[in-house]
This record gives C-alpha cells, sequence and structure tokens, in this order.
C-alpha cells in the first residue's frame, strides 16, 4: 500500500444525480455521494447492477452532470475546466471499447487529431512507451484495430488513453468481456500503471477476484449510495454491513 | 425566347385523342379480366382535375404584379416542402422544423434568388412566370436531399452512440466527435443529386429540357438552360443539407460537450 499523505488527485462532495423514469418522473441514481481518490491508488468500485457505479464515474469525466453536489480535480471545480481538457486529464475507458477504423496507430493518434497536434510517427517515443504501458509490442501498430482479441482491444484501449498523459484513469468494467486469464494480467497490468505512474485509478468490476487482488481501496454501493469504503483488505475481511456481507459471500458466478 | 410558330397548340379535340389511348388501356383490362381499370380510371381523372387546377392556378399566378404576393406564395410552397419532408420522416433530430425551416429557406432562397437575379437576370425580378417554376424545381429537389440529411443524421447520431462518448472521453470536442457522422450524412444527401448529374442525357433527358424543346426552344437553349439549372439544384441541395447537418448536430449534445439523452 503506498504511502499517500498528500491531499486527495479527486473529491467527490455531495453528488446527487437524477435521471428521466416513466413518466418522466426523475428517478434518483446517486443520493449525496462523497469520497475522494489519492494518486497512485487503485479504487474498486463494486454492488450490485443498477447499484449507481457507472453513473458515478460518469460524472468525474463529466459526460454527465450531476444534479446537485461538485467535483474537485486539485481543488478546482471541473466545470471551471474546458470539457475536452478535463477529459484528457481524467482518462475513461468506457466498458464497450470502440475503437476507430484504421490501425492501432491510427487509433494512438486519433487524441492527437482532436486537439490538431502534428501527428507522430510509430518510431515516436511517446507512442512507445504508451504501448509499453499497456503491455503492446510495437509491431502491434500496423494492425488493422478491429481484427484483435477482445484482450488486445482492451490494451489498444488502454494506450489510447494513456496518450493523453491523465493523471487519472475511470474504467468501466473493461474485463466483463474477458476470460479470466486476460482478466489477470490486464488487472496486473493496471496495477503495475498505478504504482509506476502514479495515477488515480477507479475500477468499476463484478469481478470480485480482480477487486481484492489489485485494488487498494474499496468502495461498496446500493442503490446510489456508498454503504462502505474503507482498505480492500479489511474490507474483504471484515465487512461492516450486512449488504457488503451477502455481496461477497454470494458465489461468483452471479456476479460476471 | 421561343419560336411561337413552331409551336403546336393542343386544342380540346387533340386532348380527347390522347385520353382515348387511357380509354383503350381500360377496354383492354376490361376484356381481357386482368383488372386495374377501375384504378386506371380514376388515377387519369385524378391527373386531369388536378393538372387543370393547377394550371388555372398558374396562369392567376401568372397575373400577380405585387412583389409581396409572389414571396408569399414562395413562403406557403416552403412550408408545403416543410411538412412534407416532416410527415416523411420518423425519427426527427431536436428542433427540427426550426432546423429544416431556416435551412430550407436560407439554401433554397438564396440560390433561388442569385439564379433569377444574377444567372437569367430578368426584370423585373419578382415576375412570377420566372420566379415560381424555378423555385418549385429548386425547393421540390432539395426537399429530397433535406430529407435525406435529417434522416441520416438521426440514424448515425443513434448507431454510432459508442464512438461518439469514444471520441468525447479521448478529448474530442462535439463538433469533432460529430464528424464522422456528419461526413457519411452529408453523402448520403448528396448522392441522388451527383448521380442524376452523371445520368443526365445519357440516361434520361431532363424533363425541363425536352419540354422546352417541344415547346420550340432551340435545343442549344435548352441545353443551357438545364445545365444552370442543375448547377442551381446541386448548389441548393449542398446549401441547404449543410446548413441541417451543421445546426442539427448539435442537438445532440449539451454545451459541456456530452451527449444528451434523446429518445
Amino acid at each position: 500500500m503506498p504511502a499517500t499523505t498528500t491531499s486527495p488527485l479527486l473529491q467527490l462532495e455531495q453528488l446527487t444525480s437524477v435521471r428521466p423514469g416513466p413518466q418522466n418522473r426523475p428517478l434518483t441514481v446517486l443520493s449525496a455521494v462523497s469520497c475522494s481518490f489519492r494518486q497512485g491508488e487503485l479504487t474498486a468500485l463494486i454492488g450490485p447492477s443498477g447499484s449507481g457505479k457507472s453513473s458515478l464515474i460518469r460524472l468525474i469525466n463529466r459526460l454527465d452532470d450531476p444534479l446537485q453536489g461538485q467535483i474537485l480535480l486539485e481543488g478546482q471545480d471541473i466545470r471551471e475546466l474546458a470539457p475536452p481538457l478535463l477529459r484528457q486529464r481524467i482518462g475513461m475507458m468506457l466498458q464497450k471499447a470502440h475503437l476507430f477504423e484504421g490501425t492501432v496507430l491510427d487509433n494512438l493518434q486519433q487524441p492527437f487529431r482532436y486537439r490538431k497536434k502534428p501527428l507522430p510517427g510509430p518510431d515516436d517515443p511517446h507512442i512507445t512507451r504508451c504501448l509499453t504501458l499497456a503491455r503492446l509490442t510495437p509491431d502491434f501498430l500496423e494492425r488493422d484495430a478491429r481484427t484483435l482479441s477482445g484482450g488486445e482491444q482492451q490494451r489498444v484501449s488502454l494506450a489510447r488513453t494513456l496518450i493523453s498523459q491523465p493523471q487519472a484513469l475511470l474504467l468501466d468494467e473493461p474485463t466483463s468481456a474477458l476470460d479470466r486469464p486476460t482478466t489477470d494480467s490486464l488487472g496486473q497490468t493496471l496495477q503495475e500503471l498505478c504504482r509506476s505512474e502514479q495515477l488515480a485509478i477507479i475500477l468499476v468490476t463484478h469481478d470480485l477476484r480482480l477487486a481484492e487482488r489489485i485494488s487498494d481501496q474499496l468502495l461498496y454501493m446500493e442503490q446510489g449510495r456508498i454503504v462502505e469504503i474503507g482498505r480492500t483488505t479489511e474490507l474483504f475481511e471484515r465487512p461492516q454491513s450486512e449488504g457488503l456481507r451477502s455481496f461477497l459471500s454470494e458465489p461468483e458466478t452471479e456476479k460476471t | 425566347m421561343s419560336d411561337t410558330n413552331s409551336l403546336i397548340h393542343l386544342d380540346l379535340l387533340q386532348l380527347v385523342y390522347a385520353y382515348a389511348l387511357i380509354l383503350l388501356s381500360v377496354s383492354l383490362a376490361r376484356f381481357r379480366q386482368i383488372g386495374q381499370e377501375r384504378q386506371m380510371l380514376w388515377a387519369s381523372l385524378r391527373m386531369v382535375v388536378q393538372l387543370l387546377a393547377v394550371g388555372y392556378l398558374l396562369q392567376l399566378i401568372f397575373t400577380v404584379r405585387s412583389p409581396l404576393l409572389v414571396i408569399l406564395i414562395l413562403l406557403t410552397m416552403t412550408g408545403f416542402s416543410l411538412q412534407i419532408v416532416g410527415s416523411r420522416i420518423k425519427q426527427r433530430m431536436p428542433g427540427f422544423y426550426r432546423i429544416m425551416g431556416s435551412s430550407i429557406l436560407i439554401g433554397c432562397g438564396g440560390i433561388t434568388f442569385y439564379f433569377c437575379l444574377l444567372v437569367v437576370g430578368y426584370t423585373p425580378w419578382h415576375d412570377p412566370r420566372y420566379l415560381i417554376p424555378l423555385a418549385g424545381m429548386i425547393i421540390g429537389n432539395s426537399m429530397n436531399g433535406a430529407s435525406l440529411a435529417a434522416e441520416r443524421l438521426a440514424a448515425e447520431m443513434r448507431e454510432r452512440h459508442d464512438e461518439l462518448e469514444t471520441a468525447l472521453c479521448l478529448g474530442a470536442t462535439a463538433r469533432q466527435a460529430a464528424e464522422p457522422a456528419l461526413r457519411t450524412a452529408y453523402k448520403a444527401a448528396l448522392i441522388p443529386t451527383m448521380n442524376t448529374m452523371a445520368a443526365t442525357g445519357i440516361v434520361a433527358l431532363p424533363g425541363m429540357m425536352t419540354g422546352q424543346i417541344l415547346s420550340g426552344t432551340e435545343p442549344m437553349l435548352a441545353v443551357r438552360y438545364q445545365i444552370a439549372i442543375m448547377c442551381a439544384i446541386t448548389a441548393a441541395v449542398a446549401i441547404t443539407a449543410f446548413l441541417i447537418l451543421l445546426q442539427g448536430y448539435r442537438g445532440y449534445f449539451t454545451p459541456a460537450d456530452q451527449l444528451r439523452n434523446t429518445p
């Protein structure tokens, strides 16, 4: 566990979020959620389906906005930043990695196109570095991105997110379509990335084994609220709430 | 413009001869019992009545000397085209009628006046004899492009949902994220017009040109008119579709470059 005494990178304060429900009546998705995330710390966000895990991380890079509450990035309200710049600082991998048509290199160049910067070539040190961080080899660069396997596609998506040199990384069930060995290997990559790059990683997952193995902080949600938050090892050993206790004891198959 | 000596008038008797062709087809259908005779008869009667009505209407309109009234007629035509496009499209983008109305008005209206004032250059500028048919051709042809642009945009924004969010996550602005969808929709809007241009003169002789030739215009002059009107139609389709897409994609995003939840 990294000894982090510095102030958190991200502070979420009293976040409440709604979405239109049946007959246009607002449905509460998140209610008064507060928590914080530090650099070099990997947080696993767990809880039953519909508990608001994805909704929560979508607020952090402003894919959605909360009804109430605020999010501070290094003490600054994220609404003060231009959304494209915010999203470069807080990278996000969606559940389904969408790779653009073309080669892996084309995909890695995409963030440069958005910033209207000159495109780096295959030998560019930054490209090579992001590939290496995502545990891909340079021979991938010329391959057609859409013909890669599921695990490889997730790695390309990871490398592409790293191109912008984000401070935080949000991952929405990146392993849900992967088999056990591929999941474990991607999990290990994330853990190493978190340490070496001092990233704040927030991982939404149904995979309890993965959460236990790689995360430092565990956040358990139920019905739009944080029920428990703490060190992963402690919560797995001594869950305080009835909800988390039964969630952890349910057979693995029901959550994947 | 036209040489009236070579113009052959059709009198009532000649029209009756022409209509006899319908009666021949109907009686053939009846005699051989293959059906459709009632439908043929009904459709042909509708055609005759509608055309006579529009003929009287045009004759009436051509006597109009007031620019205001001509403009009013043009606006009514635009309104009808808007209504037709609206009824044809199931999936409408946010702000559909405002966007479609302003785009057709600016795109088609602008081109029509450019064409009438600069290309044909007749006086007075509001002479309904030129303005109304030319505007009709330009609006009528642009309607297709306009509805294709709107329809394609709505479909692309729905189908590309994941791609759009991925682009936003990578730091794209709403405009940058929508770019591929806009390109596809623009292409779809322009294809029919470009196909028509490519086929003109080889596969089909355009109606306006044929009509002018039949009414005594020199073929080369009719061809020049056809070239000019095709340029105008293409530009009208291009500008109208461009305006629809440029205004239309915005409705799918919030000002903070977020995808809006559209039904």
